[in-house]
């Protein structure tokens, strides 16, 4: 009932201010952030009662509110929200590297990368088929023929197929969970999102070959994607050694200094053509793997500065979400989503048959591919602005499948977590073995 | 504002994690050169005895005059930040107030004559000036003139760990209460540099009071009952956007948005202001720092601004000491020229207000007003440190 009220009177104030404001005054970006902070937090809450995602709740309060709603956060508030967004991914991925442990994960991960390996190529190669056999009905560049088609089919087929391990991640820390299907999710994602970078480059590079145009750049294909995921991940792990080090010898502020990190890894890395994720998630894995992990501290320091971080994160995603884009292309986004959604099961399926993980922790895993959110509407940014003609249909077709997939995986994937009896076991962990490392988990 | 530690004078007090750290132990010979290469004073999470001292002329280095880190976009990104920093600096206040005891009221009424009488002299010399010298001005000369008032009667009181009922402990506290009459004063002047009719300007400066109690109000609904330490930190970084936010959107005060929540969490039941008071205090000393960086950053040597560096100083030296003076016949075993001596220096809420002026006047007196208060806030602080309370006692 309190947080009824409370939720109330933010909401009040923030009419209150929005109304007392003769137009749309220049400085708006902490009462964004405080406003998306509180009601967000508390919409999250009344989810977690409700037995659903956490952040779908904040998701939801972004989109009720946002400017395509309610309008209390306006389109420029929206924009001085997505301030967090760098931040937010290096946070999540430096927190999805803290939690893969080789010396755990070691006797699955080669299973664990044929599963990967095989749900991709299956969705690569379905989506990628029916795409060519349908060219001329889907509403992207119906004219393209031969060489172009392909390129251009390939190109959307590699966006169409990525996951989030943004969303991922944040549902496996929001439900405090661990175990076989978390961790087996986890690895699929960032497999995923690994061959996304790799393949991404190169069909851009295929695009501008088969267009007859001259690359972005004149550097080859294997240097530049060498450079961006070998560097990504080189830069990552020499912040991820300096930060295990601070843990070592320091260790005091770790939240403002992990924080601190992950700025430097969203700002600096881009500027040298690095992938803020991969670095991150690099520099998590170096601190878990190498140095054993920073213990109680860290656990506290992450739990202490990833929730606030994690609720604006996705209070800007949903108030940035484009209904309008879903009003448009309905009927076909949701005709892909559902045959992403079916390569997906089917994949799993057959991956989980083809390598040698137990079924039983394997059949869950497609719930938590669902989702798509910012690294997908990043590429889709990118081909736009490169090819204004054909590329903003493919923008308008991911953001709306992006509006579809961001409400709807993190419900399923949280009910999957449920099912398997993983939420909350993190903290079961935490509570056998206080400071110390987490404990193994049966495979 | 409750203070602790011997020499440190920070708005909020001491912060936990210096308690749980302990004492410094530094050698005497190097003991400076220690403090300055301690992680925690480098990351500004340390109090220092004067910190504007340190502080502002780092951030006057660090500013686009100097090596340009703090940049003119950068510190266009930091004025959020800085909003939110003077809201929770008017919640410090706030916090600080308590008017149970005849003693407390007593107290309270002794430093709002202290801090009148100096924004009264302050604001009448700095008006006269202007008048006399046709100084190039683009906004009303009596709202720069009362803007300078108002930040020169800002004080900060040190060494709190004295007895109870010590002539020390009183003056500190005078100190520490003379910024409430100036916060409020303050909320009035920011809303009359926008230019607005007065009835506008009490229309809106009621709304910084309505604002701030209904953020007051639903952080007071939630703090209590958060279901962890992380979610409470969420409610408690929230509201204090939210106090910087609605008024950085509206162009109103933060400090009294702030100090109207404090005030209400500090008198409403339960353990608001005890939860408030703890997780504010992590942040205290990165808040006053930043303040600190950005004036030092923010300074520019125009003409108006030199001209009122010195009546500034001259007129707040006057105004404290006269103010003290008054203050005695109501707090009866101070003896005035003491009490002067604890007034003198001035402390970050006096910055905090010019940088609020700054946020909403025109660029050529906000940024007047920045440099004539920042600048004479550090001669102020070294003044302050040649005369320091000790030795007037002695005398």
């Amino acid at each position: 009932m309190r947080r009824a009220a409370a939720l109330a009177l933010v909401l009040a104030t923030a009419l209150l201010i929005r109304g007392a404001a003769s137009g749309e005054p220049l400085r708006t970006a902490a009462l964004a952030l405080g406003f998306a902070l509180i009601a967000a937090a508390l919409v999250g809450d009344l989810f977690e009662r409700l037995k659903l995602p956490r952040v779908s709740g904040y998701l939801l309060l972004g989109l009720l509110c946002g400017p395509n709603l309610a309008n209390i956060i306006s389109r420029s508030m929206a924009r001085e929200l997505q301030v967090v967004n760098g931040l937010a991914i290096a946070l999540i991925a430096l927190m999805a590297g803290l939690e893969i442990n080789f010396m755990r994960l070691r006797p699955r991960l080669a299973a664990m990368a044929r599963l990967g390996g095989i749900t991709l190529m299956t969705l690569y190669a379905g989506l990628f088929v029916v795409f060519w056999a349908t060219w001329r009905w889907l509403p992207i560049a119906p004219h393209e023929t031969g060489l172009a088609r392909l390129a251009i089919a390939t190109l959307v087929t590699i966006i169409v197929a990525s996951f989030s391990p943004t969303v991922t991640i944040a549902v496996i820390t929001d439900t405090r969970s661990r175990g076989p299907l978390s961790e087996l999710t986890l690895a699929v994602v960032v497999l995923g999102d690994l061959a996304l970078i790799l393949s991404f480059t190169v069909a851009m590079q295929f695009v501008h070959w088969a267009l007859g145009g001259v690359g972005p750049t004149q550097v080859g294909v294997v240097p530049r994607v060498a450079w961006e995921v070998v560097g990504s991940l080189g830069f990552g792990a020499a912040v991820g050694a300096v930060f295990a080090l601070y843990l070592r010898y320091i260790g005091r502020e770790l939240t403002l200094v992990m924080l601190g990190l992950c700025v430097v890894l969203s700002a600096v890395g881009p500027r040298l053509d690095f992938e803020p994720l991969l670095a991150a998630l690099a520099a998590g894995l170096v601190v878990e793997n190498v140095t054993g992990g920073g213990g109680k501290a860290l656990t506290e320091a992450v739990e202490q500065g990833a929730r606030p971080v994690l609720i604006v994160f996705f209070a800007a995603a949903g108030a940035s979400l484009h209904l309008d884009a879903l009003a448009v292309i309905g009927v076909v986004a949701v005709a892909v989503a559902a045959l992403r959604l079916a390569l997906i099961l089917g994949g799993t399926a057959l991956g989980v048959r083809h390598s040698g993980i137990d079924p039983e922790q394997g059949r869950l895993v497609w719930m938590g591919l669902i989702s798509q959110a910012g690294v997908t509407l990043g590429l889709t940014i990118i081909v736009a602005a490169e090819y204004p003609t054909w590329g903003t249909n493919i923008e308008t077709l991911l953001v709306a499948l992006i509006a579809l997939h961001e409400l709807i995986g993190p419900v399923l994937f949280k009910w999957a977590l449920a099912r398997s009896g993983e939420i909350g076991q993190m903290d079961a962990v935490a509570a056998v073995a206080p400071g110390a490392a987490p404990a193994d988990t049966p495979a | 504002m409750k203070k602790s530690g011997p020499g440190f004078r920070e708005a909020g007090g001491a912060d936990p994690i210096d308690a749980a750290l302990g004492d410094r132990q530094a050698s005497p010979g190097i003991g400076r050169l220690d403090l300055l290469l301690r992680t925690r004073l480098a990351l500004g999470l340390e109090a220092t005895a004067a910190p504007t001292l340190v502080f502002l002329p780092l951030g006057v280095v660090c500013g686009p005059y100097g090596l340009n880190l703090l940049s003119s976009a950068v510190l266009a990104h930091l004025d959020a930040v800085v909003s939110v920093a003077l809201a929770a600096l008017g919640v410090f206040v706030g916090l600080a107030l308590d008017l149970r005891s005849r003693e407390d009221r007593r107290l309270f009424l002794a430093a709002d004559v202290e801090s009148g009488v100096t924004v009264v002299i302050v604001a009448a010399a700095v008006l006269f000036l202007l008048h006399s010298w046709q100084a190039p001005i683009d906004a009303p000369a009596s709202a720069i003139a009362l803007a300078l008032g108002i930040a020169a009667a800002a004080s900060s009181g040190g060494g709190a760990d004295a007895p109870a009922g010590s002539f020390q402990q009183l003056a500190t506290h005078i100190a520490e209460l003379d910024d409430v009459m100036p916060i409020v004063a303050g909320g009035f002047v920011i809303v009359a540099l926008g230019g607005a009719p007065l009835a506008e300007t009490v229309r809106l400066a009621g709304l910084t009071v309505v604002v701030g109690l209904l953020i007051a109000v639903a952080g007071w609904l939630l703090f209590e009952r958060a279901h962890d330490p992380a979610e409470r930190g969420v409610f408690v970084l929230g509201a204090l956007l939210l106090l910087g936010g609605a008024a950085a959107y509206l162009s109103l005060s933060p400090l009294l948005t702030g100090l109207v929540a404090g005030l209400f969490w500090r008198w409403s039941p339960g353990r608001a202001d005890q939860i408030i008071r703890n997780d504010l205090q992590k942040i205290q000393h990165p808040l006053v720092l930043l303040l600190l960086l950005t004036a030092g950053a923010s300074l520019e040597w125009s003409r108006l601004a030199i001209w009122l560096i010195a009546p500034f100083v001259l007129f707040r030296v006057t105004g404290k000491l006269m103010g003290a003076k008054l203050a005695t016949q109501l707090a009866a075993p101070l003896a005035a020229a003491d009490l002067g001596a604890y007034l003198l220096p001035p402390g970050v809420i006096g910055i905090a207000f010019a940088l609020n002026v700054q946020q909403v006047a025109s660029p050529v007196t906000g940024a007047a007003i920045v440099t004539a208060v920042a600048v004479g806030s550090l001669v102020c602080e070294l003044l302050a440190l040649i005369e320091p309370p000790g030795r007037a006692e002695g005398r």
